[in-house]
């Protein structure tokens, strides 16, 4: 997963000029509910992957969210 | 679960909407979030305006004025309804049944089957399904199907998670036999394990409403809610929806032996825009074929959105033609439903005001 691509996207989402990987997305003011829908739809569109309400809100930096979706990812390829 | 109905037809829809329109920019001051936020909001969702009831209005009030409507114009004869289904999910009271309330307010003859259905937003599909089983009998010649609801009254006006999205409404759908051999295909399904992704928590038996259920709480989203208002896990909903109604209509479409392509509508529940866009982006329908602007206009109103959606945009035309559409609800249960069917040469498909 290109990560600079995905902060590019999460800026989108936040209506800012950058985001990186270390940020605490709760500590965005704009990182409220509808960012989060817009976030989970992201990664429904752009990577493929479903994530539940309860992941999103367990994880602290845009980074873990990068993680999380690259880790979903890799959970689907090893489907048969 | 698949179903199939054979010669039973929609014969008219009146939408019952009320007059009181609410508008997003002035509520908005209500929420405790940035205004720039609450504009992106409007922007991603489609949020407007939207109708809701005054105060004091149930659901018989819209229900009845819509009979007495029907009535008025010829469009139905009060001796002629054999079924009276009513799908809500806030009833007048807790019992009777809205159903019965709405017959002895009218007048009805005794011959007929009253029945409450408690489904939301599946509610007009499911409904739908209802009718046309009843139809099946030789003694129901007509069935009459309404939905409604009104709550506005149990949302929490400083909930921006669901208060500037919900719509009051009604609306009557005629169901009878149809003279021409067609095919109605359908399917349903339900999974209750998720039943807390929509949840009005107290004011039932399981948690009856006291002083504390009435309190208003930050759950630590900035949105203040009681237990006596409805709550909606809005993530849960959007997975809900992209996970399982693409399959739901991909397995209608196939059971009936159609492509996406010979379907003229997706007439789908209005959650908001934002979720019918990644709706249609999913199933790779375009969104002229999937129209969403009854949340912009009216709120979601719940089991009342495909009927609005229907008589708001397709009106005039379904009077005269014929359309082949695939309706899908989705919502509180959690369930989830669709129906494959020719729509139109309608008798009436409109919307009155409530005033």
């Amino acid at each position: 997963m290109d990560k600079v691509e995905f902060c590019q996207k999460l800026a989108e989402i936040l209506d800012i000029e950058e985001v990186k990987l270390e940020d605490v997305l709760n500590e965005f003011e704009q990182w409220d509910s509808l960012a989060v829908l817009s976030a989970l739809a992201m990664a429904d569109a752009k990577y493929g992957v479903t994530i539940r309400a309860d992941e999103i809100r367990s994880v602290v930096t845009a980074g873990d969210l990068a993680n999380l979706v690259e880790e979903k990812q890799k959970q689907l390829a090893l489907k048969p | 679960m698949n179903f199939t109905f054979r010669r039973k037809r929609i014969s008219g829809i009146l939408v019952v909407m009320p007059a009181n329109e609410r508008c997003f920019d002035e509520e908005m001051k209500n929420f405790n979030f940035p205004p720039a936020r609450s504009l992106k909001l409007k922007e991603v969702m489609g949020f407007d305006k939207r109708r809701i009831v005054t105060p004091g209005v149930c659901v018989s009030d819209l229900s009845v004025f819509g009979l007495q409507k029907l009535f008025e114009r010829g469009w139905l004869r009060r001796e002629d309804i054999d079924a009276l289904l009513l799908v809500t999910q806030t009833p007048d009271h807790f019992m009777p049944a809205t159903s019965c309330l709405v017959h002895g307010r009218l007048g009805l003859k005794h011959d007929v089957l009253c029945l409450d259905i408690n489904q939301g937003c599946a509610g007009f599909v499911i409904g739908l399904m209802q009718a046309f089983m009843l139809l099946e009998q030789e003694a129901v010649k007509k069935a009459v199907l309404i939905n409604a609801d009104v709550l506005s009254r149990k949302a929490s006006p400083k909930d921006r998670n669901i208060y500037p999205l919900i719509g009051d409404a009604a609306s009557i759908t005629v169901l009878e036999r149809d003279t021409q051999d067609s095919v109605i295909y359908g399917n349903v399904k339900a999974d209750g394990s998720r039943a807390e992704a929509l949840i009005i928590p107290a004011g039932a038996l399981r948690l009856p409403s006291t002083p504390e259920t009435a309190v208003l709480e930050d759950v630590g989203d900035r949105n203040l809610r009681a237990k006596d208002h409805v709550f909606m896990d809005g993530s849960a909903i959007f997975n809900f929806v992209q996970t399982e109604i693409p399959p739901l209509i991909e397995s209608l479409l196939k059971q009936a032996g159609v492509s996406v392509d010979s379907v003229d509508y997706f007439l789908c529940h209005q959650p908001n825009r934002f979720m019918l866009e990644k709706l249609a982006d999913k199933m790779k329908v375009p969104y002229a074929k999937m129209p969403n602007n009854v949340v912009e206009h009216f709120g979601n109103n719940g089991s009342v959105t495909i009927p609005t959606l229907i008589a708001f945009n397709l009106g005039e035309r379904l009077l005269k033609e014929s359309l082949h559409v695939c309706l899908a609800g989705f919502g509180g249960g959690l369930a989830w439903s669709s129906l494959l069917l020719k729509l139109g040469n309608m008798e009436f498909n409109s919307i009155v005001e409530y005033k």
